[in-house]
Formats: C-alpha cells, sequence, structure tokens
C-alpha cells in the first residue's frame, strides 16, 4: 500500500493535472485536494459498486473473474465523465486492484481508499512545497531537473515510511 | 515493478513488458486508419485493460505493469498523420518510428534491471534497509538522472571545438568587425 502511495503520489505530482505555476503554491495545493477528493470519490464508488455486484448470485462469478476488465472499465469511464487526466485513471485502476485484493468489507475497503488518497495528497503536498522552496535557493545546474526531483521524492518517501510504521 | 520481485521475477516482466510494447506498436501502427477518430484513443486503453485482464487470469501478474506500457507508449502514436522516417542502421533503411520504439524497450529493460541488481546487492548484500523500500529505488534513479544529464559527451558539446570554431570563423560582433576595418584584429 506504501508502495501505491509513493508511486502514485510522484507520477500524479509530475504528470497528474495541469500544472500550476510553482508561483503560486496556494493554487496547486488546492487543485491537490480537490484532485484527492475526486480520486477517493471515484475509488469509493468503484468499490461500492464491486460489493453491490459481489452481493448478487447471478453475477458474483463473472465479478470475480473479470474484476480487472469490470473496474478498468468503470474507472475508465468515470475519469472520461470527470474529463480526469489518463494518470488519474491509472491510479484509480491500481488503487482499487491494491484494496480489493487486500480487503473483503466495504467499509474497510472505503476507509483504506481514504488512506490511499490521503497519503498521495500529502506526498504531492510536500513535493509542492519543496519544489516551491527549490526555487529561491542556488541549485547547481548539473542537478536541476530530474535528478533533485527524484531526490527530493526520495526523501519524503523516507519520511512518510517513517509516519506509515508509526501509524500502521 | 522493481519493488516487489525479485531479480528474475523482475526480469520475466520487464520482458513481458516491452514485449507488449512492441506488439501494442505494431498493431496500432498499421490499424490505427481503421479506426474512427474519436474512438481510437479509447480503444487504446481499452486494449490495454482487456490485456491486463487477460494476464491477471493467466499468470497472476498485477495490472500495474500497463502503466509503464503507457508511458512508454509515445505521444504521437495515436496521430493518424503521423508518418515514420527512416533511418540508416547498418546501411539498410529502418522505420525510424519503429527503430525508436525498440531502443526505448531496451532501454527501459536494462535501467529496470539495473535498479534491481541495486535494490538486491544494497538490500541483501550490504543491509541497506533504505532498498527495502521505494526511497532506494528514487535515490538510484536521482543517481542515475544525474549521471545521465552530465554525460562527458554532452558537456562537451556545449562548447565549439577548435576546430568547428576555426571553420566558422571568428564571431562578427559589431566591435569585431570595426576592429578588422581599421587593421587591428
Amino acid at each position: 500500500m506504501y508502495f501505491l502511495i509513493i508511486t502514485f503520489g510522484f507520477l500524479l505530482a509530475m504528470r497528474g493535472t495541469r500544472p500550476a505555476s510553482l508561483q503560486r503554491p496556494a493554487e496547486g495545493f488546492r487543485r491537490i485536494v480537490r484532485e484527492t477528493i475526486d480520486l477517493f470519490l471515484t475509488m469509493s464508488l468503484i468499490l461500492a459498486l464491486l460489493a453491490v455486484a459481489a452481493g448478487s448470485e447471478e453475477v458474483r462469478t463473472g465479478v470475480g473473474e473479470y474484476a480487472v476488465l469490470g473496474f478498468g472499465i468503470a474507472a475508465y469511464l468515470l475519469s472520461r465523465y470527470q474529463k480526469k487526466t489518463d494518470l488519474f485513471f491509472f491510479s484509480v485502476i491500481a488503487g482499487i486492484f491494491m484494496i480489493s485484493s487486500k480487503q473483503r468489507n466495504l467499509s474497510e475497503e472505503i476507509l483504506l481508499a481514504g488512506v490511499v488518497s490521503a497519503g498521495i495528497a500529502l506526498f504531492q503536498a510536500c513535493f509542492l512545497g519543496l519544489r516551491y522552496k527549490l526555487l529561491f535557493s542556488s541549485v547547481p545546474v548539473s542537478m536541476k531537473g530530474w535528478p533533485s526531483l527524484c531526490l527530493l521524492a526520495g526523501f519524503i518517501s523516507m519520511v512518510l515510511w517513517g509516519l506509515w510504521n508509526s501509524a500502521f | 515493478m522493481v519493488y516487489p520481485y525479485g531479480f528474475f521475477k523482475a526480469g520475466i516482466a520487464v520482458l513481458w513488458i516491452v514485449v507488449f510494447l512492441w506488439s501494442t506498436v505494431f498493431f496500432f501502427w498499421f490499424t490505427r486508419r481503421l479506426f474512427p477518430d474519436h474512438l481510437l484513443k479509447h480503444a487504446f486503453f481499452f486494449w490495454l485493460v482487456v490485456w491486463a485482464q487477460a494476464v491477471w487470469t493467466l499468470t497472476k501478474l498485477p495490472p500495474y505493469w500497463i502503466v509503464s506500457v503507457f508511458f512508454l507508449t509515445p505521444v504521437s502514436f495515436l496521430d493518424d498523420t503521423a508518418k515514420a522516417s527512416h533511418v540508416r542502421v547498418f546501411s539498410k533503411k529502418v522505420p525510424r518510428y519503429f527503430f525508436e520504439r525498440a531502443l526505448t524497450g531496451i532501454g527501459f529493460a536494462g535501467f529496470v534491471m539495473l535498479l534491481t541488481l541495486v535494490r538486491e546487492i544494497g538490500e541483501k548484500s550490504l543491509g541497506m534497509h533504505v532498498f527495502e523500500q521505494p526511497a532506494g529505488m528514487l535515490l538510484t534513479a536521482a543517481a542515475v538522472a544525474f549521471l545521465w544529464k552530465n554525460q562527458p559527451y554532452r558537456r562537451r558539446s556545449q562548447y565549439p571545438s577548435i576546430a568547428a570554431e576555426r571553420k566558422l570563423g571568428p564571431p562578427k560582433s559589431p566591435l569585431m568587425k570595426r576592429k578588422q576595418r581599421l587593421g587591428k584584429g
């Protein structure tokens, strides 16, 4: 689960939405919160649909066998309906796959979806804040771009690992 | 992909991703004109989801691999008007489009195997706990990105060589021109 938060937190921070200017971090932070709520609601809705479908005797076998196809199509349609990016769709698929493979109870699954969404948002917020601070520091030219971004992500990942271990 | 698997399993998974990428590129390059314009992108994502389901059913490989395929796929992939130019390889003309995709696949496989090797050494041989989590991979990726960005030949190419400078001649600034005219240059 932690692996999912870091991977998709990093990917969404880099290519999640139309990037807000780094000069205006408050705007970027608002976008992160909005995207996180959308991610949580989309995942919860699909998990609820899966639970309802699994409750019916007729479709239970089909849902079990073709789960990836089922929630993949649902995630794609919901992402397109909300005019989200392609990466949002992949995040929803990965999140639902991991949550549904671990949990069976719907309330626990929704709670886990909330934890994943909040973790991704925390990662993105830290990343945005550090990138903003980096604007005012003299980073060597050889370290600008991907080297410094990966380094930042690695450090945030280590901090979140500590928080994750103490929380769970 | 590196994180949950060992060296051997990561190798098989990356091999599958590269083969699938090449098959996808090959398939859609030749069939893209058969799809209506507004359905082409949807068809591509549907293709990914169907294969994710098929591979999960057959091998129990989690569907995260489709994210790698998505990122390796070029932006112009679904552009109906795109044309493949040619590049010479061993005196034979090969379409640049497929040549670049082949290099992308090989590069991706090499990069993943390098990360896996570093993780195996760092975690098992050196006992570094940072490699048990994604932070280790991100720090390794930072090191690789640093080395890639500061390649010696790239740094050299930022400054023109002496031979190229002689060929171009002296810079033609107004001050230099004036000096040349006055015979001081």
